[in-house]
């Protein structure tokens, strides 16, 4: 199970969790795993043609991830990052 | 430009550090650095600019000091309450340092004055609260190749990067564009008082690393700050080779402003209305039996959950696109939402996919509390 750090504008799908875990060995299963335990949050960061959506980016451990079929490891950390206006 | 007896005395501990000594220092006093919004951000970072000894500081902001703003904007007081900002701004930090020239700028950043305002200074700090002027503020920095610290902060979360023209990515090549509903303002998602100070300090600190040339700035980095977990986060990131306005073939060579900035502000293109005009409609749709116009919420479900009009449904900006098929296409739709300002995109998404009855609650759930009924609880 890996562990995944969910951005603020995004917590209303994980009721308000910060962390959540989610199993898979390349990021298109892990947000395959995280739709299926919360169901809406994958279209918010992913468009209808399997892309990234351009206010979010995903990194594993400290490597940003351009495509979903990037390897995921075990114990890698995965990071949902969306951009933020308030100032 | 060389220090005069008061200016080494005020800048002692800095003239001690052997990373600034008095060259750095006077590098300070040439230096024009320019703090973009003076609200939570722009407020520690202008504070601590001034303080540190930037010789020409300017403030840009249009906007008036709200009693709202109090709770984490420290460079106002309780009677700068109705002031112009850049202007209150500018006397707090005349009277922090007066040996240095503060200007304000009380205009809003626009793409017909970005470049000429931007122009006249070395170093841009990004404070404002909007996406789009986050892009415009970057695609300015990166036409004049003007170095730019950018932050941002929601609820308990902050993050922060530096752009150097020739050093690495921009802003775009971490956020290509924004999205309507994706990031809302501080007045829409509520926001912790000190956490723009955390932020702001961080900004003015870049930008005074910048300044000297000393240390690494996040040059490719991206900050993230949770204060409910109190972890700070750094990620890396690359210029991308298809970036808007940095990359190999750049589409932005001039500036624009962006259509949702321009649609936000010419709200006469969509019907709005007062929250007395809805009631109004509602009730007499009830006595005459005849079908109410929709009511759409589109704020974030936790915001639904604390307190919603009767009848009203729930999707929130950021899915409406998705969820269209949702609307029955032959029915007036009111958009609702704390402000006004998400139900004015939600206008412009489900008419661009096709609605044709769209109109929104004018001042959102906040005017309709104050004018139809006080009981509701608006998150």
């Amino acid at each position: 199970m890996n562990t995944v750090r969910v951005p603020s504008p995004l917590r209303d799908y994980t009721g308000g969790v910060a962390r959540i875990g989610a199993s898979g060995s390349t990021v298109a299963e892990i947000l395959g795993h995280i739709e299926q335990q919360h169901r809406g949050m994958r279209f918010r960061m992913i468009d209808e043609q399997d892309r990234i959506r351009p206010h979010i980016r995903i990194f594993v451990n400290q490597r940003e991830v351009r495509s979903l079929d990037e390897a995921v490891a075990p114990r890698d950390e995965i990071h949902l990052v969306c951009a933020l206006s308030g100032g | 430009m060389t220090l005069n007896a008061a200016e080494r005395e005020r800048y002692s501990r800095h003239l001690l550090l052997p990373e600034i000594g008095a060259a750095g220092q006077e590098r300070l006093k040439a230096a024009r650095v320019l703090v973009i919004g003076a609200g939570g951000l722009g407020s520690p970072a202008s504070l601590y600019l001034a303080a540190a000894g930037i010789g020409t500081l300017g403030i840009v902001d249009h906007d008036r000091v709200d009693l709202s703003n109090l709770q984490r904007q420290l460079l106002f007081d309780t009677a700068s309450v109705g002031a112009g900002k850049a202007v209150a701004a500018q006397a707090r930090l005349r009277a922090l340092n007066g040996e240095i020239n503060v200007v304000a700028h009380e205009l809003e950043l626009r793409a017909a004055n970005a470049l000429e305002l931007l122009r006249q200074y070395d170093c841009i700090v990004d404070g404002s609260d909007r996406l789009t002027t986050r892009y415009l503020v970057n695609d300015a920095c990166v036409l004049l190749r003007r170095p730019l610290v950018s932050a941002a902060i929601h609820r308990f979360e902050g993050q922060a990067m530096t752009y150097v023209p020739g050093q690495g990515p921009c802003y775009r090549c971490l956020f290509p564009q924004s999205s309507a509903g994706a990031a809302p303002s501080c007045a829409e998602a509520g926001v912790l008082g000190v956490l723009p100070g955390m932020l702001g300090a961080l900004q003015a600190t870049e930008a005074i690393k910048v300044v000297l040339g000393i240390g690494a700035p996040l040059v490719g980095r991206l900050m993230t700050y949770d204060a409910l977990a109190m972890e700070w986060h750094e990620f890396r990131f690359r210029q991308r080779a298809d970036c808007a306005v940095c990359g190999d073939v750049p589409s932005i060579t001039t500036l624009a402003d962006s259509e949702a900035s321009c649609r936000s502000e010419t709200t006469g293109q969509w019907p709005r209305y007062k929250p007395e005009e809805l009631a109004r409609q509602l009730r007499a749709a009830a006595l005459e039996q005849r079908k109410a116009p929709l009511l759409v919420d589109v704020r974030e479900q936790h915001e639904f959950a604390t307190g919603h009009l009767p009848d009203s449904v729930n999707i929130p900006l950021a899915d409406l696109g998705l969820r269209l098929e949702e609307l029955p296409a032959d029915c007036a739709v009111v958009f609702v939402c704390r402000t006004g300002r998400r139900s004015l995109a939600a206008c412009d998404i489900s008419s661009l996919g096709g609605l044709r009855s769209v109109a929104d609650l004018e001042g959102g759930l906040i005017a309709w509390a104050a004018a139809i009924d006080p009981s509701l609880n608006v998150a």
